[in-house]
């Protein structure tokens, strides 16, 4: 593993040559031995054209190549950090939330109205996400931010997950997720019981949820 | 079934039993379940005006069905209080879940209610059941026994439990008045036989500014 969680709020990475990291812009907190921290200014991988899909797409938070040898330590804002393994599967995630990730990992863009169509749409304007969100895929480790800790609710087909979608940092597997309301008259009457939308994932994977209501 | 997942999420095991827990503070859950907003600070119409009339308005949902539930709020510090008929004194606002077995009310607290920023009135609960509290940092269960008194800072504490006696201490003194006190202005002395929980961390007090 590329990461090591040092606390609660801080990763440790190791660089060795040829290999590359991605962080967020300003993450790093201290480092030991050869290493370059360069700005991205595609705010990523991949050419010109996925620049041009992130900046359209909103999902460019700045970040920066790290390279060389040595060790970075990483944290950002005193927020809580999760290391995720990935092994072939899609993690979805915020953009924001990133905080640092493996360079053997491939970066995308995935537009929410292509799962779920307009209601996917409805779904990223109601949890603050916008319309697009970041996947990483292939082989490596993630470090993700999130508010007062992370834990991981497993999916499996027989057990969909229902997530408050303030509280959701992440998911990975096959997992197809919906909006789910649950709405009634007494939303209408202003008695509701501030549940009335909620992430519902099916499929079979993992969910990571914030132990907040708070977005970073 | 109240078990901690980690130290700020509460995760309740629900077999078609409810709870009650803060408005809008759930942030997973499997299975299926209903939510219901309810009213804090007792039941009927006694309980509307009482509500009306203390503030202690906590909405409360009553979250109903089979599965696993997963509740937390901005991130706090949650305890776990089991309740053997007896009552527990706590601040609405610290209040995150109750089992269903476990009513509700709202008492009068005078001048400790004040001086905790917090109203004059706080929320009781009662009977045999588990209840999960929310504190500022990891809370601190402090004894009070009758040989040794408890004395407290009305910002830090967060409720209490057992057969206390709670009185309140001021040592306002000319210097105070001055602006040359010591933050430390008022305190709540609690006797008795009981429980005192404790957070790490002062709300805003007017006793905090003098």
């Amino acid at each position: 593993m590329t990461f090591r969680e040092i606390n609660s709020k801080m990763v440790e990475a190791t660089v060795t040559p040829g290999q590359k990291l991605f962080s967020q812009r300003g993450a790093m907190l201290a480092y030991k031995g050869e290493v370059s921290f360069t700005p991205n200014m595609s705010g990523g991988q991949g050419g010109i054209m996925s620049m041009i899909g992130r900046r359209v797409a909103n999902e460019d938070t700045p970040l920066m190549t790290v390279e060389g040898s040595g060790t970075v330590l990483f944290g950002h804002g005193g927020h809580h950090v999760q290391v995720i393994g990935l092994t072939g599967d899609t993690l979805c995630v915020e953009a924001d939330r990133l905080l640092a990730f493996e360079g053997t990992l491939q970066q995308g863009t995935m537009f929410l109205g292509s799962q779920g169509g307009v209601m996917g749409m409805v779904r990223g304007q109601i949890s603050g996400q916008g319309l697009f969100t970041t996947t990483l895929k292939g082989h490596g480790a993630v470090a993700v931010m999130a508010h007062g800790g992370v834990f991981e609710i497993p999916i499996t087909p027989q057990r969909p997950v229902h997530v408050d979608p303030q509280a959701y940092v992440a998911h990975h597997g096959d997992v197809r997720n919906k909006l789910s309301t649950a709405l009634g008259w007494r939303d209408m009457v202003g008695r509701g019981s501030g549940e009335a939308f909620q992430l519902e994932l099916s499929g079979s994977g993992a969910v990571y949820v914030q132990a907040s209501e708070e977005k970073l | 079934m109240f078990r901690l997942q980690g130290s700020k999420v509460l995760a309740v095991d629900m077999t078609g039993d409810a709870v009650k827990a803060k408005n809008g503070s759930m942030v997973a859950y499997d299975g299926q379940m209903a939510f219901k907003k309810m009213s804090g600070g007792g039941e009927g119409i006694r309980g509307m005006v009482t509500r009306r009339l203390t503030g202690e308005q906590m909405t409360v949902m009553e979250v109903k069905g089979h599965g696993t539930c997963w509740f937390a709020d901005r991130a706090s510090e949650i305890n776990l209080v089991g309740l053997q008929g007896d009552k527990l004194y706590v601040e609405s606002s610290n209040l995150l879940a109750t089992d269903a077995g476990l009513r509700t009310g709202t008492s009068f607290t005078g001048m400790r209610g004040a001086s905790q920023g917090n109203g004059l009135f706080t929320t009781t609960v009662e009977g045999h059941g588990q209840a999960a509290i929310m504190s500022d940092g990891p809370a601190v269960v402090l004894r009070v026994s009758a040989q040794y008194p408890l004395t407290v800072d009305p910002g830090a504490y967060v409720a209490h439990q057992g057969n206390l006696r709670q009185s309140f201490q001021s040592g306002v003194t000319f210097r105070t008045l001055m602006g040359e006190g010591g933050g430390e202005a008022f305190q709540i002395r609690f006797e008795g036989d009981g429980l005192v929980y404790v957070q790490p961390s002062e709300r805003n007090t007017i006793a905090g500014d003098v």
